[in-house]
């Protein structure tokens, strides 16, 4: 089952046969009766999670159970920013580690993800931000995270088409993480998928959970469309849809399903090579490799599984750009899209044990998952391998009862 | 005493409409059990006319009284005899819990005066206008800030705003006005 | 956009005009309460695939609370409701149990 490099030496050997000797990049299995571990979603956490599975643990009878195609949920609809500039301890940790392992990840999957590490800033346009900011810079930097406040000239010189006057949201400075940046998702959840599938796990899409069974008190396993399937331990990994699984096995979670809406434009020369977010007037804004301005914004008000917002977000995100972008007031978009965001009310994520032994859950990372995806994975395989993960403990579903929050709604930038 | 003035002082736009700051009005804000005989009498006082039923707005001549919600009405009068009103209406509703309130210095009111006065605000407003009855005051919005509006002579309508936004409102009817932006053809 | 029936002024608010406000019919529990309802009271919440029922205000008309079941699958709107009712009207219900007979009902 060894994976078949990807390298130079693989595309000169491929040529020679005109390149139809090239694999699928991870098998199409019929589910099995039983697994040790099941993992429900094949999104980019649930894909991490079964990797680190086999890379830490050496646990491969691993199942991951998607409903759709793999990596079609928000992992292929985010706008691809990677960084680590959150205020806690506990978030500084988990998404530092997420973002050191995106350094490597092309090289440790042998999957080219396109990371690209261009530099990322959080502008400071009212007062009150620049404080706010400056103390996170503060926290950054016990924390080990690199982050650093630049002062509005170095913010021109990082991005040369914007405008820093105003004159309603003058940049005032920004929270500059030199090595936050992007990367390719689609890559991120196919490169995980590719390894999942070397390792003997299987991938099975299509397949919809219709039940999650349990006996005094412990998972048994989970009904599927494609038959039944047991387990000692599943995973729940389905961003959006976790309300619904909890619901199957019995327990509800704090967290609430929107829209997230996010948009390009045409394609443009490069213009823009690095990532703005401009948290006050309510958007964000990177270029990517084709050109296209990829810009977010914040979520749409209501519960919603449609995956489709409604079109006035859009337009006010737009709207909130034009004056600190004002070039973009001349392009035309040309694509718009969403995805399902769950909401926890402290804006951090869930990596939890649950009522039901042998249930866990990760899930709640809202509007700010793409970036955790590695770190995520990390911590939920060591959650469920070892029952306890220093990276998950603060993130348990049981904090709210305690008031033990991790307010991270003002790092959690403009998607709050 | 201090001299009075309005938001913007009468200032004034011609586009495809006529736009304009209608200087000082007289508003107070009533809260109480519309359905009283004793806020009949308090209204009837105040305006000479009726409770305005949902939605509606009773006009008569430099008086009014509009429905704002289920338990607000909004009284309109000239802006010198604001203060001698609120002063009755809560002689007329002691005893029932009630809340008078003079608002005539936090709140705007502009005219929008046209045949295509309707086409000025549909650009600004999230409101079906075929639907709109005569004689309806509707509360909603006007781009990104609260206003009410009613139809209050032939090819006119009149827009009340919060003070503090008065400037961004004049702003918006100037340019929803501006010439060439018309909706529909003549 | 989303079109909700006020039933304080009657307006026909399209979402712009609204301000959600969260799952309806809460059972809510303070002081002398468990820490489990307390905890469940704030945070638990059903968050359907589906019927579902919540609060909004009508924040730049009437400034009302109303309650509305809409599906947050495909956004048909059944019907809105006064805020005080304690649990959907009879008829709202039954509604949508015709529309959707696999409904397991409101609670």
């Amino acid at each position: 089952m060894a994976m078949k490099r990807y390298s130079v030496f693989a595309i000169a050997k491929e040529a020679m046969s005109y390149h139809q000797g090239w694999e699928r990049a991870w098998r199409a299995p019929a589910p099995k009766r039983k697994y040790d571990v099941v993992i429900v979603g094949a999104g980019g956490h649930g894909l991490a999670t079964a990797y680190y599975l086999g890379k830490n643990y050496g646990i491969t009878n691993v199942a991951i159970i998607e409903k759709g195609w793999l990596g079609g949920g928000n992992t292929g609809r985010n706008t691809t920013i990677i960084r680590s500039n959150y205020l806690q301890d506990p978030s500084a940790a988990i998404y530092e580690k997420a973002r050191s392992l995106y350094e490597t990840m092309s090289q440790d999957l042998n999957y080219n993800v396109m990371f690209s590490p261009r530099g990322l800033l959080m502008l400071g346009q009212t007062e009150h931000e620049v404080r706010g900011y400056k103390r996170t810079v503060y926290a950054n930097n016990l924390q080990g995270v690199e982050t650093r406040w630049i002062e509005p000239a170095e913010v021109k010189k990082l991005v040369p088409i914007i405008n820093i006057d105003g004159p309603r949201y003058p940049v005032l400075g920004a929270l500059y993480q030199a090595r936050g940046g992007t990367a390719r998702h689609d890559a991120v959840a196919w490169g995980y998928a590719r390894a999942c599938s070397a390792m003997g796990m299987d991938v099975i899409q299509q397949c919809e959970v219709t039940g999650v069974r349990s006996e005094g008190g412990k998972v048994v396993g989970i009904d599927t469309t494609k038959g039944a399937i047991d387990c000692d331990k599943l995973g729940l990994v389905v961003a959006g849809h976790s309300s619904v699984l909890a619901e199957m096995a019995g327990f509800r979670l704090p967290i609430e399903s929107l829209a997230l809406q996010a948009l390009v434009s045409e394609p443009i020369k490069p213009c823009m090579d690095v990532v703005v977010m401009a948290n006050t007037v309510h958007g964000y804004m990177s270029q990517s490799d084709k050109g296209e301005m990829v810009i977010g914004g914040g979520t749409d008000g209501f519960n919603n599984y449609t995956q489709r917002g409604s079109f006035h977000h859009i337009e006010e995100t737009v709207r909130a750009l034009i004056e600190t972008f004002p070039m973009i007031s001349r392009l035309k978009m040309l694509r718009q899209w969403g995805g399902i965001v769950d909401m926890t009310g402290d804006r951090s994520p869930l990596i939890s044990k649950t009522p039901i032994d042998g249930i866990f859950v990760n899930c709640g990372w809202g509007t700010g998952g793409f970036k955790a995806i590695p770190g995520s994975g990390w911590a939920m395989a060591e959650l469920m391998a070892r029952g306890a993960s220093p990276l998950a403990e603060e993130f348990s579903m049981y904090r709210f009862r305690e008031g033990k929050f991790i307010d991270e709604s003002v790092a959690a930038g403009v998607a709050h | 005493m201090s001299k009075a003035v309005s938001a913007l002082e009468g200032v004034s736009h011609n586009g495809f409409v006529a736009v304009a700051e209608a200087g000082l009005r007289g508003m107070i804000t009533l809260r109480g059990d519309l359905a009283s005989a004793k806020m009949k009498k308090a209204v009837k006082a105040a305006t000479g006319t009726a409770v305005p039923a949902r939605r509606r707005i009773e006009l008569n001549g430099d008086k009014a009284a509009a429905w704002m919600s289920p338990d607000e009405l909004l009284i309109l009068v000239p802006y010198a005899d604001a203060v001698a009103t609120v002063a009755a209406l809560e002689a007329a509703l002691a005893g029932e819990h009630h809340l008078a309130a003079d608002v005539s210095d936090a709140r705007a009111v502009f005219t929008v005066k046209g045949a295509r006065a309707q086409e000025a605000l549909m650009k600004l407003c999230p409101v079906d206008f075929n639907t709109l009855a005569e004689g309806e005051i509707r509360r909603t919005r006007a781009a990104q800030v609260a206003c009410a509006f009613w139809k209050s002579a032939e090819d006119e309508f009149t827009l009340v705003s919060f003070r503090s936004v008065a400037g961004y409102v004049m702003g918006l009817l100037d340019v929803s006005a501006r010439p060439g932006s018309e909706l529909f053809p003549a | 956009m989303l079109t909700l029936e006020c039933p304080c002024c009657g307006v026909k608010a399209e979402e712009t005009e609204l301000q959600a406000g969260g799952e309806a019919h809460l059972k809510r529990y303070g002081p002398g309460s468990s820490d489990e309802e307390f905890d469940g009271y704030m945070f638990s919440r059903k968050n359907p695939r589906g019927v579902h029922f919540e609060r909004w205000r009508h924040a730049y008309g009437c400034g009302k609370w109303f309650l509305a079941a809409r599906c947050t699958a495909t956004l048909e709107v059944f019907g809105t409701y006064p805020a005080q009712s304690k649990e959907p009207p009879a008829e709202l219900q039954a509604k949508i149990k015709a529309k959707r007979p696999g409904w397991e009902g409101w609670k």
